[in-house]
């Protein structure tokens, strides 16, 4: 099997994405775009943005990485925020970084095992991580494996928590997870209809 | 207890004013002026700061230059125009005057 890349042309710079980090990039720049409709800066800000965008990536991204995956674009969102144009109300959101409170049913990538369905469910319990994964295994055992079924449509469902600096890595199998369940969420989201 | 969304808009007000401050004090890239504001209360991402800086520059208070860099493409550098530095010193007298203000208020 090929891996096919998208080379995006950031201000200027081409820099190659992976698919499923191309279309958060995408969807990334078209809000971004949205915010500063009407604005008479638009097209400096948005080039502003996109070096901004190359930049973060270039930064995050191992020597040896060819393209720009979910796993190095995420952290580099998250870190330029999103576009709030000054004077208005409309973009009154909390001020960055978002403090998380933990009250949401997420799943939670960092220092997560398979994608992060038992950590997100500790969170919001507030219990330990150990005895959620137990708990778990436990009902793998007595359901006959149903459990795999619970567990896969809970991770294609719950949103991902927001990368938190400090809370640990990305391990690869919650990475391939997540890079997963974004690129079929895109592609059903692209879906018409 | 005090809640956010009455500190919110006071930071928001003010940062336009500090961006100035920052810009005033020498020529500085994005990177540095998030740098300066990072771990204090006005930690900004480039999404609300170039937005900010576009509008200063419309406004004719900061401008840019454009200077090569030893690893990456050339970046822009902000200083303050005469006007930007007009506007520096009045809003500093302002706070001033805010500041004595508040504090001998209620004594």
């Amino acid at each position: 099997m090929e891996r096919i890349y998208v080379t995006a042309r950031l201000n200027g710079t081409s820099l190659q994405f992976e698919e499923a980090a191309f279309a958060r990039l995408e969807s990334y720049l078209a809000e971004a775009g949205k915010a500063l409709e009407g604005n008479p800066d638009r097209a400096e800000i948005l080039a502003d943005l996109e070096q901004a965008v190359a930049d973060q990536c270039r930064q995050r991204m191992r020597a040896d990485q060819v393209a720009v995956t979910l796993r190095n674009l995420e952290p580099a969102l998250e870190e330029i925020g999103p576009v709030q144009v000054p004077g208005s109300d409309a973009s009154d959101a909390p001020p960055p970084p978002p403090r998380h409170d933990g009250r949401h049913l997420e799943q939670v990538s960092q220092g997560a095992l398979i994608s992060g369905v038992c950590k997100g469910l500790a969170r919001y319990m507030d219990l330990d991580v150990v005895l959620v994964r137990i708990i778990a295994l436990v009902l793998l055992f007595i359901s006959g494996g149903a459990m795999i079924v619970v567990y896969l449509v809970l991770m294609m469902l719950l949103p991902f928590a927001p990368y938190q600096p400090g809370a640990g890595q990305v391990g690869k199998l919650p990475a391939k997870c997540r890079e997963f369940v974004e690129y079929v969420r895109s592609k059903l989201s692209a879906a018409p209809g | 207890m005090l809640s956010e969304s009455k500190l919110a808009p006071i930071r928001k007000g003010l940062l336009e004013f500090l961006v100035l401050k920052i810009v005033g004090a020498r020529s500085v890239y994005v990177p540095d002026i998030l740098r300066r504001l990072a771990g204090t209360e006005f930690a900004t991402q480039e999404g609300t700061l170039y937005p900010l800086l576009s509008k200063l520059r419309r406004e004719d208070l900061v401008q840019y230059q454009w200077q090569e860099s030893d690893a990456g493409p050339p970046r822009k550098y902000y200083r303050l125009t005469d006007a930007g530095k007009a506007q520096l010193e009045t809003l500093d007298d302002y706070w001033h005057r805010i500041n004595r203000t508040i504090s001998e208020i209620g004594h």
